[in-house]
């Protein structure tokens, strides 16, 4: 075995004696540990150590790609040969480039953090405690689909032939997640409830309230039934506001738009979507769980608007799709552990308003808030903006809650809904991801429930 | 792979501590992915996975522990990993190897890891040029080509040995239909456990480029569909995904030995209509979800779920086995040595029954004809689950009057499965990606054409 440095002294050296000039090698490591608590026991217990590597590299003037996690001597033979072959069927019009690197980058402090200190025994105990917590909140929720503790720190670093030589903690600071899945029964109706929550200290955690907030969300959904089909005003709150933008985002890449993927293409400078909505890709949010100095080509990123009140200001862009506009990239790179380097978002989010959620639904006045999307994956059409999710929440009059609703679905087109949108709530969440999304406003969406 | 006495030798240290049962599941695996864009061979890669995990049980106690390393001392040092979170258990003595060799090499006649890049690159090309062809309304053909040659060991302290070579090649093809306001999308899949001589027998990529081209091109002139409750006639292929979503994942040990099934404690009941009888098969030679042995080193099976209506088996892993006093079913499947196992799905269908296609719509009345579904998902323990209509029509009077589009279909397991009124004569299958708790699998789903009386249809 080779360590990780002279692994990639050794496949620079090599590839470069194969003609492969330049080349850029992409290593990233992970360190996590992750526990489940099932009717009390600690029933599964996970760790791990892994690391990946990632080549690509240009013969007369064509790039070539290729990755191993193997880090023998046959892996650097494996590389160069397959980076070779890679290049010489590579036929796309704008070929990416390897870049030498910025003179200077932003920087950003990494948060306070505990996950290299918290020790085994203390995430077990805090895990328990939430599984009590979940199971003694209320009478009616007191069986488990388990709890679980996870925690992970790694570090991504870059290196090429240009002299490129960069590297990162990934996420900055790592991550802490903790969650319970509960299941709710009484007399005929048996619904699931869960909470989730992320961050960076263990010792941060509150392990009751976190269980009891799961029992609390199923609890509040005993009893649901659907609602007529028909149209409803209807607030989306940030957790399901949250999966819907991390569904479409991908709209706003420049990559999407010049492959006719994207409906936004050309449409810089125009209205797209209403009065209240901004939208940010900000990777220097301080305590971002995507927020990072660098993107995968070794660029600088910056913070930006995506859309400004509601006018698509910019695309996302990496070098490529940046040339090929004659604009500058926005940093917004991801990819090339061993395959093309694409376009992604770093921390999105609409930008919060003055509004919380109580104050959002006393305007609205009556209608639906809807609390969850299932299957968007199938159901949520990135490429047409289509959606008809199977969807949850509550149904609301008079700016507050009269019963829990199931069994619909809300169907709609993204671009539209972005048009429609009449408020932003403040109370934006992350929840350890990249997306983030307080709850909104969304005007009025197509619900399909009970018979009319 | 992996030296015996190595193998032994990590074993011993992982049950050290009291661990009950160890296993080790060591992977290498090599990828090849093509694909194509704007006409243009936009990416070829070559990637190849390597690492082994080592799970401990005690009881129902499960540790599991992986790593890239795969050297003796990697290996051991995930041995004493996993050791130390189990302590005081009833511990076990390993049992000495038998070895096989699940592999049968006659299978696969090109194995991918063979085939030149160029080869692969003509078949992406005539997927795409045949989508092309179908409208000028086709603005955009992405296609895809994945092959993985996945070696793996997997040894056991109760004497398995055994290694085994899992070959699969697919085709993807995505087309986009726009009129410049709206775009609409049309795919196909379809792959195999084979090497690349499924383009002789299975694979035909101007077929499938013209299949997905031509949904596209449907779709971008169809109406928004009506919402509500009607009858549904769901055709065979990836129409099955309805029995995946609905039935199939509540019939997995991951959620019945805890309880958490609508189906747990169900065996010997009436949960389908009778006209309704289910399998998961891991044998059918050459199938997208078949191996020779499960990913815990048991041999394949073909397992009755349900019999015209009654539950009959449930799909069973290891530690499901253990928790439910049942024997497991050769059902243990994982992504890859990042993910401990779990019972899974392999290739899961609804049986050929006796009702005419035809006679299924003529009296359907007024509803929904879903040609072609996309995917879904199933939340087990309500049976709640949904699933996107990606082909649909709109019956009137028991005929098809119109192409509907932005169609989903929801509803509660066992309800549904009760109000299947027909099944049709001929069950073909299509392939599918299975995300669940041990990762994305490759499995298959399928049916003959079958109708629900009624189902919460999802439009505008």
């Amino acid at each position: 075995m080779n360590t990780p440095d002279t692994f990639i002294t050794r496949l620079l050296r090599a590839a470069k004696e194969a003609g492969i000039d330049p080349a850029e090698v992409t290593y990233a490591d992970q360190d996590s540990f992750n526990a489940r608590a099932m009717e009390g026991s600690i029933d599964q217990y996970e760790v791990s150590a892994t690391r990946a590597l990632g080549i690509r590299g240009t013969v007369n003037g064509r790039m070539g790609y290729a990755s191993t996690e193997a880090f023998d001597d046959d892996a650097i033979a494996m590389l160069v040969e397959a980076v070779k072959e890679s290049a010489a069927l590579a036929e796309g019009e704008d070929q990416d480039e390897i870049f030498a690197g910025e003179e200077a980058y932003p920087t950003l402090e990494a948060p306070e953090s505990d996950i290299g200190s918290a020790g085994a025994e203390e995430k077990l105990d805090l895990l328990r405690r939430i599984e009590k917590a979940a199971l003694s909140t209320d009478p009616r929720v007191t069986k488990s689909q388990g709890a679980y503790i996870s925690t992970g720190r790694g570090t991504v670093r870059m290196v090429n032939s240009l002299g490129l030589n960069l590297s990162r903690e990934a996420p900055l600071g790592g991550m802490v997640s903790c969650g319970a899945f509960v299941v709710g029964r009484d007399g005929d109706s048996v619904v699931t409830g869960a909470k989730h929550f992320a961050g960076r200290k263990v010792r941060e955690i509150d392990p009751e309230s976190v269980g009891a907030d799961a029992a609390e969300d199923a609890a509040s959904m005993l009893h649901a039934s659907p609602v007529s089909s028909g149209v409803y005003r209807m607030i989306i709150r940030r957790e399901a506001m949250r999966s819907l933008l991390g569904t479409f985002r991908g709209i706003f890449s420049a990559e999407s738009a010049q492959q006719k993927m994207s409906l936004l293409a050309g449409r810089e400078g125009e209205k797209i979507a209403a009065d209240c909505v901004t939208l940010m890709d900000d990777p220097l949010l301080p305590g971002g769980f995507a927020s990072m100095t660098f993107d995968a080509e070794g660029s600088a990123t910056r913070t930006k608007a995506v859309i400004d009140g509601g006018v698509l200001t910019t695309l996302l862009h990496n070098r490529k799709t940046a040339a090929k506009q004659g604009v500058a990239t926005t940093g917004n790179a991801s990819g090339g552990m061993g395959g093309a380097i694409h376009v992604s978002s770093t921390n999105l989010f609409f930008r919060p308003g003055e509004k919380d959620l109580p104050e959002l639904l006393s305007e609205m006045d009556d209608g639906l808030l809807i609390t969850y999307f299932a299957g968007l994956h199938s159901g949520a059409n990135p490429i047409s903006g289509d959606f008809s999710l199977l969807s949850s929440g509550y149904l609301i009059a008079n700016g507050h809650i009269v019963r829990p609703v199931e069994q619909i679905t809300v169907a709609g087109n993204f671009y539209q809904l972005l048009k429609e949108i009449r408020a932003v709530g403040s109370d934006l969440e992350f929840l350890g991801g990249g997306i983030g999304s307080p709850s909104v406003d969304v005007g009025a969406l197509s619900v399909s429930g009970a018979e009319a | 792979m992996l030296d015996r006495n190595i193998a032994a030798e990590v074993l011993a240290r992982a049950v050290q501590t009291g661990g009950d049962f160890a296993e080790i599941f060591l992977e290498d695996r090599i990828g090849h992915n093509l694909t194509m864009r704007s006409r243009k061979l936009e990416t070829v890669s070559t990637s190849r996975a390597h690492g082994a995990g080592i799970r401990v049980l005690d009881g129902t106690r499960a540790v599991y522990v992986y790593t890239n390393d795969t050297s003796r001392e990697g290996l051991m040092d995930c041995a004493a990993q996993a050791a130390a979170a189990v302590q005081g258990g009833a511990g076990c003595r390993p049992v000495a190897f038998s070895h096989w060799s699940a592999a049968r090499a006659e299978e696969v006649r090109l194995l991918p890891t063979d085939v030149k890049a160029a080869l692969k690159a003509e078949k992406l090309r005539a997927a795409e040029a045949a989508a092309r062809a179908v409208s000028p309304e086709i603005v955009q053909v992405n296609c895809n080509y994945v092959d993985t040659v996945q070696d793996v060991l997997i040894a056991n302290t109760e004497g398995t040995f055994v290694t085994d070579r899992r070959v699969r090649t697919r085709l993807g093809v995505a087309a986009v239909a726009s009129d410049g306001h709206e775009n609409q999308t049309g795919s196909e899949g379809p792959g195999a456990s084979m090497g690349f001589e499924i383009f002789d027998s299975r694979i035909d990529p101007e077929a499938s480029g013209r299949r997905a081209a031509a949904m596209a091109h449907t779709m971008l002139h169809a109406d928004a569909c009506p919402a509500g409750v009607y009858p549904v006639v769901i055709d065979g292929g990836f129409g099955g995904v309805i029995f995946h979503e609905a039935c199939g994942h509540s019939l997995e040990a991951t959620s019945v030995a805890y309880g958490l099934s609508e189906f747990s404690g169900k065996l010997g009941q009436q949960i389908a209509a009778s006209c309704v009888s289910a399998v998961d098969d891991g044998t059918i030679p050459g199938e997208w979800g078949s191996m020779h042995i499960d990913d815990e080193g048991m041999p394949m099976t073909r397992l009755q779920l349900i019999e015209n209506g009654v539950l009959v088996n449930y799909m069973i892993d290891k530690l499901g086995s253990r928790r439910m006093n049942m024997a497991p079913t050769g059902s243990g499947r994982r992504q890859d040595y990042t993910w401990a196992p779990t019972s899974r799905m392999r290739n899961t269908y609804i049986c050929p029954g006796t009702d005419d296609e035809a006679e299924m719509i003529a009296t359907m009345g007024t509803g929904l004809y879903a040609k072609s579904m996309g995917g879904g998902s199933v939340n087990p323990t309500t049976g709640e689950f949904n699933f996107a209509v990606a082909e649909g029509y709109w019956v009137e009077d028991g005929r098809i009057v119109r192409p509907v589009r932005g169609a989903s279909l929801i509803g509660k397991g066992g309800e549904v499965l009760m109000r299947i009124d027909r099944v049709g004569k001929t069950m073909t299958m299509a392939q599918g990606m299975c995300g669940s708790r041990s990762g994305s699998i490759p499995v298959n789903v399928g049916q003959p054409m079958i109708r629900v009386s009624s189902l919460t249809v999802g439009g505008k």
